[in-house]
Parts: C-alpha cells; structure tokens; sequence
C-alpha cells in the first residue's frame, strides 16, 4: 500500500515534519555508513520506524515488490560478476567482497523504501499542508510537495476504473510476456492523458479559489508542535547530518592526500 | 449602474487555433443576473464563460481582441466535473469548502463563519466533516458550489454544473444559483439543455460557431 | 436457456458496512429496451456493473443469456455485453478516434471492418483522423459509445449515454439505439433524461434507496 493509511499512532499524531525528520536522518544515515553490519542498523532502525507508525504490515508487500527486482541485481552485478570470485556455492562462483558491496548497497535500498514509505502512510497531506501553511511556507511550494507524495493514490484509484473500462472492451489480463506489454497502452495512456485533460480545470479551479494572489494564507487547523517534537527532530538530524558531513570531509581529505602524495 | 462585465467586439483564439473560438461578442452582464448560454459542441459556451470572468486568456493563452472591461472583484468559476476541481489538499468538506477563503488570507473565523454559511446554502452542513473522496459525484458537486459560493464571488460562471446530478438535485442547484443572483452577484450558466433551468433564467445567449446569434428571454427550444 | 438477455435474482449488495442493493429481483427479455431511472444512489449503476462482473453481488444470481456472471471474467462477458460507461474518458488512448473504436472489436476478434460505419452512423466520420483528446469532451463521450457498438453486442448497457449532451447529439445516441433495437439488441439504460427515456425505452424500471419501486410501460 502505497499512500496514506489512516491511523491513530505515535507518527500519525505527532507533527508531520517529525516523521519526515525521521526519514531524513534514516537517508542520511544509510549513506553515511559503509559496512553490512552498520547498513544493518540502519535497517533495522527504519523497520522500528515502521513499527512505531503501526504501518509494517501495510509497506511490506510495496517494499518488496520495490527493493527485490533491485536486490537481484545487485546480486549479479556485484555477487556474481565482483572481483575475486571464488567457489562459494558449489558451480557458482560468487565474489566475497562484490556480496558485500550488494549488500551495502541493498541495505540501503531497504532502508530508504521502508522510511520513505511509512513517512507516506503516516503522514496525511491535509495536515502536512497545515503544517506548512502554518510555518508561512508559499503555497507553491506546498502544492508540489504535497501533489507529489499524493500522485500514486490518485493515480491508482484512476488506473483501476480504467482497467475496468478496457477489460469490458474484451482486454484479457496476464497472458504471455508480449501480451502484456501490448496491455500496457490501453492502461498507461488514458492515465496520462486523462490526468493531462484534467490540469487545465484544476489550474482554473484553484486560481478562482485566490492561490495565485499571493496572499498568506490562513491556517486554519495547524498541527500542535510541542517543544519536545522539534528537539526530537534536532536530535535526529543532527547527528546524521553531521556523519554525514564527516564522511564526505574524511573522503575529501583523503582525496586531496593522495592527489599531494602523486604530487610529491 | 455599471456592468459587472462588458465585452465589446470580442474576438478571441485559443494559442495555435486555426478559427476564433469566439467572434465579435458584445454583451453586458450586470448584477442580480441570471443568464443562460447555449450552443452545439464546439460553439464556445465554455470559451464564452472563461473570456468573461477573465480566465482567458490569462490562464488559458490565446489572443483577445476588441474590449473587455471586467469589474468583478472575485469571478468565480464551477465546471461539470467536481472532482477536477478538488484541491486534494484537505481532508474534511469543511476544510474544502473554507480553502478559497483561507487562500486570501481572511481571519481564521472569518474563514470558518463563510465555509458554514455557504456549507449551510448548499444543504451540505451533515457533509463537513466527511473526506470529499468519500462523496458521490452529486454530493460532491454540492461541495464545489459551496466552495465558490464561499468565497462571495460578484460573478459566477458555472460550465453544466448539473451534468453528474440527478433532476431533483439539479432543481435545487438550479433554484439555489437563482437566489444567488437575486442576491446581487451575476451569473452566467453554460448548458447543453437550457430546458430544466429556463424557469429561473432572465435571460438566454445562444452561441454559434462563436457568435451570439440570439440575446433575450428564454424561449421554448426550436429543432434547427 | 432462462429466457432472459439478463436476469438479477434476489440481488443483495453492501459497500462495506453500507447496504446499497435490497433483495432486487429483475429479468429482462431478449430485445427489451428498458429504461433504469431513479435518483443517484438508488443503486442503479452497481446493478449494470454486475452485468459484466465488475461487482458480485453479495447474495443472489446474475444471468447474461445462459452465462452465469460468476463463472466469467469481464473480458469474456465484454463478448456479449457491450457496456457504455458514464464517463467516457477513462477508456480512450489510441492516436486516432477511428483506431480506438476499433480496439473493442480487434480485442473480440471480430476485425474492424464495420468501424468507419459506425463513425458515419455518430457523425465521427469527419474527426475520425484526429487524436481524441482533440476534441471536445461531449464528442470523446460519442467516440466512447462508437466504440462499444462497434463491438457489436447482443446486450447494450449504458450508463448516462446522454450526460451533457445537447438535443443534436442527443437524436444521434437515439437513432443508433433504435436501429440497434430493430435488429433485436437488447438495450437498458441508466438515464436521467427524460426525453431519451420517451424515445427509446418500452418499459421503465425506478429505483430508490437500493430497491424497485416501480416497474412500468413507457407510452
């Protein structure tokens, strides 16, 4: 499930920017860090994350359909075409320093879909917009946000009356390969040209509504922000904002060692 | 007393359009009027309707030419399909209803005083606490009204705004947008059948290939 | 054979906890034409939809000639039902008008040979060529309706086929449901209008609140 899930947990009540803080740190940190052992911590921060918002159950199958395409990948690309390969199991020689780069980099794709995804279907875009609105944010920048992190629940109540509508046209679903791929237009086409035909009502709609004049806009139900939420987010960020930093610091003055050492 | 809007000569094209969507219109809406535009497809109702509470072609592009003078403060606009009109930014139809409002940056009881009013005209005051995804495609076309109507627009347009409601629902939208007018604010109603709504109507403009080529009283629909 | 085009038996229904359809009990015959009227809500479009398994019902039995609904995928019912949604939009997709109405028959295997008749029969034969975005939304709603019966369906259902449509296209939808009916088709309609009720409709069924109130001729 992708999209919003309404809910009563501690995610869903807290102010919308302190999931996205959350997340924040979680992408962070999941770059900051290098080893499987530490991408594994991160991991599994992301799954209490996901705990906390009580939205395991509901992101579990969009992860994986997600991340497991990917991880096969990265299994081949790093496992079994890595340096050194070795007999590891049995015919199939795999590369022990290529599986752990895969799993980094795998780790971290986990990390990042589970964060990502529970920032999703616990934060309700009617209180994000609050939120902002609240904080003075201009309205444009709040439509863009908010439009996107909405796009695939939109999208999908779409797509399914248009699946409807050409399966009574005597489209068949599944089948082989290529006639899936011939069922692709018939089904992604009148979605994009549908949610095109639609911009030009929705732009006039909302200009009539005043977005366009300017004006600050009044909030009308801004969520509480207790002391307590912005030093939680401090607390997140900062410590991943600064590994961050230190490893892009540590990986720049080793750059500019070896470039002084070649100099020498 | 001034005309809410005035066309003069006006000629308007749609960018890249081979033929004028409207030609050489020249028409006077003034306040407390209820006027009804017709015309087959493709004879510029909606064009008529944008051009006039000057939508086009500020949003839309193309070229005007002639004179508009437009003294509405807030036109307003309601098209047939309400869910393109959705912002998908609130939750609540209160919260639909209030964001035109909330946009001028109005005082947040000021605000929530206009949402239950216009709420209250439209018969949608059970509906305000309900998610506007959840709503059928009349009720929902009640919330877009409401949410125009909040806003205390001097000029309305509304594109078949009765296309997803049943007869008993468009007759009430019908007689509620003749209060409207008769409170002072005008309106102009695009149809395709002025029939239902000629009762409430001063006025007819029927349209033809972009031109005005009948401006008076509703009268009965003769077959061309 | 039930003797039926379509046949509802003891229909019940719910949208979650919400019962939308009572215990509906309707059989159409081979070549009817009927009318479904009642207000928005009154569970008239759940009724259609089962017609071509997009909804099973809760309890009861729904019938197409001898097919039994549940046994079949919407796909294959489209071969006997041609079923003309209320908006038009959600199926067009194709560069031209002409090759979308074609898709229908193409998927049912049925060529497309009959499809610029069609287009002439709904005065599309002069946007044929055009990209159907190009045109305005009461024509994408013709090229929609051009589309099912250029499936060529023994049973029509059609939901709002006149929604925003002015008297002249309006007389279209209505000299194409009259041939079709003086072939044998069997037609119902989900309709608000009362004048393509009049034209086209011998018997009329009201629905309200999820049951049938009344069950009439139409003079």
């Amino acid at each position: 499930m992708i999209g919003f899930v309404p809910g009563d947990s501690p995610l869903h009540r807290a102010h919308p920017y302190t999931p996205l803080a959350a997340a924040g740190a979680l992408l962070l940190a999941a770059f900051a860090v290098g080893t499987p052992a530490a991408i594994a911590a991160v991991v599994l921060a992301a799954l209490v994350f996901a705990v906390v918002g009580r939205s395991l159950a509901a992101i579990a199958r969009p992860t994986l359909v997600l991340a497991l395409p990917t991880w096969a990948l990265l299994l081949v690309l790093h496992g079994v075409l890595g340096p050194e390969p070795r007999g590891l199991l049995g015919p199939l020689s795999l590369s022990e320093p290529g599986l752990t780069r895969a799993a980094v980099l795998g780790g971290r794709i986990a990390a990042i879909l589970v964060a990502f995804l529970t920032v999703l279907a616990t934060v309700s875009p009617a209180r994000l917009v609050e939120a902002m609105t609240a904080r003075g944010v201009p309205f444009g920048r709040t439509y863009l946000l908010v439009s996107t992190l909405t796009l695939v629940p939109r999208m999908r109540e779409r797509a399914a009356r248009i699946l409807e509508a050409q399966q009574c046209r005597g489209l068949r679903l599944g089948g082989s390969p290529l006639a899936r791929l011939r069922a692709l237009g018939p089904l992604v086409l009148p979605l994009v040209l549908g949610a095109l035909a639609e911009v030009d009502e929705q732009v006039l709609a909302l200009d009539a509504r005043g977005v366009t004049r300017g004006a600050r806009r009044t909030a009308l139900d801004p969520p509480a922000d207790p002391a307590a939420e912005r030093l939680l987010r401090w607390a997140l960020l900062a410590p991943a904002a600064g590994a961050t930093m230190y490893k892009l610091g540590s990986a720049v003055a080793a750059f500019v060692a070896s470039r002084a050492v070649a100099g020498l | 007393m001034k005309p809410v809007v005035r066309l003069g000569g006006a000629s308007f094209s749609y960018p890249g359009a081979a033929v004028p969507a409207l030609r050489d219109v020249s028409i006077e809406i003034r306040r407390g009027e209820l006027a009804l535009v017709t015309g087959p497809v493709g004879a510029g109702t909606t064009t008529l309707l944008l051009v006039a509470a000057g939508f086009a072609p500020r949003l839309t592009g193309g070229t005007l030419s002639g004179e508009r003078d437009l003294l509405a403060a807030r036109p307003g606009v309601v098209f047939a399909t309400p869910w393109t009109q959705l912002t998908g930014l609130t939750h609540t139809v209160r919260g639909e209803v209030a964001f035109g409002p909330a946009a001028h940056g109005l005082p947040r009881a000021d605000v929530l005083e206009a949402a239950e009013r216009a709420m209250a005209d439209l018969g949608i005051a059970h509906l305000a606490a309900r998610d506007p995804a959840t709503l059928s495609g009349g009720e929902l076309q009640r919330v877009v009204v409401a949410a125009a109507l909040a806003l205390e627009p001097d000029l309305l347009v509304l594109d078949d705004p009765a296309a997803e409601l049943d007869p008993a629902a468009a007759d009430a939208l019908y007689a509620r947008l003749g209060r409207f007018a008769a409170g002072g604010a005008a309106v102009l109603l695009a149809t395709p059948d002025p029939g239902p709504v000629a009762a409430i109507a001063a006025r007819m403009l029927a349209l033809e290939a972009g031109r005005i080529v009948r401006d008076g009283p509703p009268a009965v629909a003769r077959p061309s | 054979m039930t003797g039926h085009a379509a046949r509802w038996e003891e229909i019940h229904h719910a949208y979650g906890a919400e019962d939308v359809v009572h215990g509906v009990s309707l059989g159409v015959g081979p070549g009817e034409s009927v009318a479904l009227t009642g207000p928005n809500g009154a569970g008239k479009t759940t009724l259609t939809r089962m017609l071509v398994g997009l909804v099973r019902p809760r309890a009861g039995r729904v019938t197409v000639g001898d097919w039994d609904v549940a046994a079949r995928r919407p796909d294959e019912l489209a071969r006997r039902v041609g079923y003309a949604f209320q908006h038009a939009d959600l199926q067009l997709f194709a560069r031209t008008i002409a090759a979308d109405v074609a898709f229908g028959p193409r998927q049912l295997g049925i060529g497309a040979d009959h499809v610029p008749g069609v287009l002439e029969e709904l005065g599309l034969s002069a946007v044929a060529g055009r990209h159907p975005y190009d045109v305005p939304p009461p024509v994408r709603k013709l090229v929609a309706l051009a589309g099912v019966l250029a499936m060529q369906p023994g049973l029509l259902v059609l939901d709002e086929p006149t929604g925003g449509f002015d008297r002249a296209l309006r007389e279209t939808v209505v000299a194409a449901l009259r041939r079709r009916l003086a072939t044998g088709v069997t037609v119902i309609a989900i309709s608000h209008d009362p004048e393509l009720v009049r034209a086209v409709a011998r018997r009329e069924v009201v629905m309200e609140q999820g049951r049938i109130v009344a069950d009439r001729d139409v003079e």
